[in-house]
């Protein structure tokens, strides 16, 4: 059930992430590595989506993994 | 005589926490599935009417049409939203926030005045898990055949029963999945898509996502996401008080618990009302004994008070020892004139006000909203040059968005600086149904007026010629040489 700590609370967040950041920037003004992004408009929410929710799955990973007791990290 | 040596303590789990192998028994306990009861009765009908309600919107208002379109569409690839008569574009993010907010508002005052509202009756979560769970019913049996059903060995009956209960389950949750994408991609180039079979891999992606994510969360996730994937049922407790309606078990009434004949006083046997049949917690969706008291897993569905109902009347006992009641009305017995009495009080009152307010705001800024805008740029690349006929010119870009779904005509003008003109321009510029219109406008001022510098404000002004009381008017600087 770790995972679910580590996904759940990260796709709330990049579903608010994504919200907020396509509320703004319009895809078709992105730039990528210096080539205006030519995917379809779909293509680039849904990349940005996974993008936001791989970039806060890693923070709550590192939570979760800083989160271990003393007892759990002696152990190994 | 020597004392033994003392032995070490030594820990055994419960059975009932026990962690799996390989989880951290400390953050979550291993799942006992719960096998719902089905149950009728008046809060059960609440929660079916809702069902219904929600369902309908929400299966049916892709399919509306409203001026030659989908009434209801986010539009993604336009990046506009098509509410029934409205357009909204990014720029009107301001109506979101105020949605979110009268959201969040509407949720505390609720949750103040009556528990777990939300939960028990319009969530998703609940909503879905109700619909899939009755599947389950239809098709496995009631809970005593499942949980048999479920201990059976695997032979090709039990396989055929589970077998088509998921292929139901799969297709009502594509169908939801379907539903979603219909949301921001136009349902009829959705459906145009199914014959000859051209659908997008991204629009395929999202139907399969959004299904399975309602496949895992109503028909096997279940409880286990209002318990620990909730973020408002960790909160909750911050809006409750003693005067919050949440579902209670009268203690003082039914205790001492225990089982006797029918219609025997519970007097005449020195117990209260509660003839222990566990019925209550049969019927509750998160597996909770509401007996117990108030607890967070408690989604306030009320699945227990129609239990429990039933069974009083079978008992010939007044009805109501599981029912909606406050702490302060079971301690000092009041009766259901005190408890509407107390619904109003500060907290309420505060919650119940800025949401009224914020609702007012977010009519009042549809009913004012002009469904017209313009945005200013000026051509920085150039910055201000000397042109023929002794004028100073500026370049400018406007930005005009026509936000209702007619074309309109606009009358475009400038003025700030003494003989300010706009240079090959007729004054009028036409802007398509729920557009925005870049238009490039040479301006120029003679060589002798306003200020070197920037400090020269000049405004831009459209109107709709049509209707002049539709214009806006908004400023931006002249450049002019030091």
């Amino acid at each position: 059930m770790k995972q679910i700590l580590v996904f759940w609370p990260s796709f709330l967040v990049a579903g608010i992430a994504e919200m907020v950041f396509f509320t703004v920037m319009d895809p078709q003004q992105l730039y990528l590595f210096g080539q205006p992004v030519d995917f379809s408009p779909i293509a680039t929410y849904s990349i940005g989506f996974f993008g936001f929710w791989l970039v806060c799955a890693a923070s709550s990973m590192l939570t979760v993994f800083f989160q271990r007791s003393a007892d759990d990290i002696n152990r190994l | 005589m020597t004392n033994p040596a003392p032995q070490p303590i030594k820990i055994v789990p419960s059975k009932k926490s026990a962690p799996l192998e390989g989880q951290e028994g400390s953050l979550y306990e291993a799942r006992k599935k719960i096998y719902v009861r089905a149950i009728s009765g008046a809060f059960t009908n609440w929660r079916w009417i809702l069902v219904w309600v929600t369902q309908l919107l929400y299966y049916g208002l892709p399919w509306l049409q409203w001026n030659g379109r989908q009434a209801v569409l986010f539009h993604l690839v336009e990046r506009k939203f098509y509410i029934f008569g409205w357009v909204f574009w990014p720029q009107d993010v301001f109506f979101l926030a105020i949605l979110l907010i009268i959201s969040a508002y509407a949720l505390f005052f609720f949750t103040a005045v009556a528990g777990r509202l939300w939960c028990g009756y319009a969530c998703p979560q609940t909503v879905y898990t109700e619909i899939f769970l009755w599947i389950e019913e239809k098709i496995e049996g009631d809970r005593n055949k499942r949980m048999k059903l479920d201990k059976a060995p695997m032979d090709a009956r039990k396989f055929r029963i589970k077998a088509s209960k998921h292929a139901i389950w799969v297709a009502v949750a594509l169908w939801t999945g379907f539903t979603f994408v219909a949301y921001f991609t136009p349902l009829k180039e959705l459906l145009g898509a199914f014959s000859p079979f051209t659908f997008g891999g991204w629009e395929i992606f999202w139907i399969l996502f959004y299904g399975a994510f309602t496949y895992f969360f109503a028909g096997i996730m279940r409880e286990q996401v209002c318990k620990y994937m909730c973020p408002y049922a960790r909160f909750q407790g911050v809006m409750f008080d003693p005067d919050t309606l949440v579902i209670t078990y009268d203690e003082e009434r039914g205790e001492p618990r225990g089982a006797r004949k029918k219609g025997v006083d519970p007097a005449s046997v020195s117990k209260g009302d509660c003839v222990d049949c566990g019925i209550c917690v049969q019927v509750c969706p998160t597996g909770i004994d509401i007996r117990d008291g108030l607890q967070y897993e408690c989604i306030g569905c009320a699945a227990c008070i129609d239990a429990c109902d039933q069974v009083m009347d079978k008992m010939d006992y007044p009805r109501g020892l599981i029912r909606y009641s406050t702490e302060n009305a079971i301690k000092k017995h009041w009766g259901r004139k005190e408890i509407v009495g107390h619904v109003m009080r500060p907290r309420t009152l505060i919650y119940g006000g800025i949401l009224a307010v914020v609702c007012l705001a977010f009519v009042w800024g549809l009913a004012t909203r002009e469904p017209l805008r313009m945005d200013i740029i000026r051509d920085r690349a150039t910055l201000s040059r000397e042109v023929a006929g002794g004028y100073i010119e500026n370049v400018y870009q406007l930005q005009i968005m026509n936000m209702t779904e007619a074309p309109r005509n606009f009358d475009v003008t400038v003025d700030g600086l003494e003989g300010i003109r706009i240079s090959d321009f007729d004054g009028k510029i036409e802007v398509a149904p729920a557009t925005m219109q870049a238009v490039t406008l040479r301006v120029q001022v003679p060589v002798d007026t306003g200020e070197p510098g920037s400090s020269n404000v000049i405004h831009f002004e459209i109107k709709a010629s049509d209707d002049p009381s539709v214009g806006v008017r908004e400023a931006s600087t002249f450049l002019l040489p030091r």
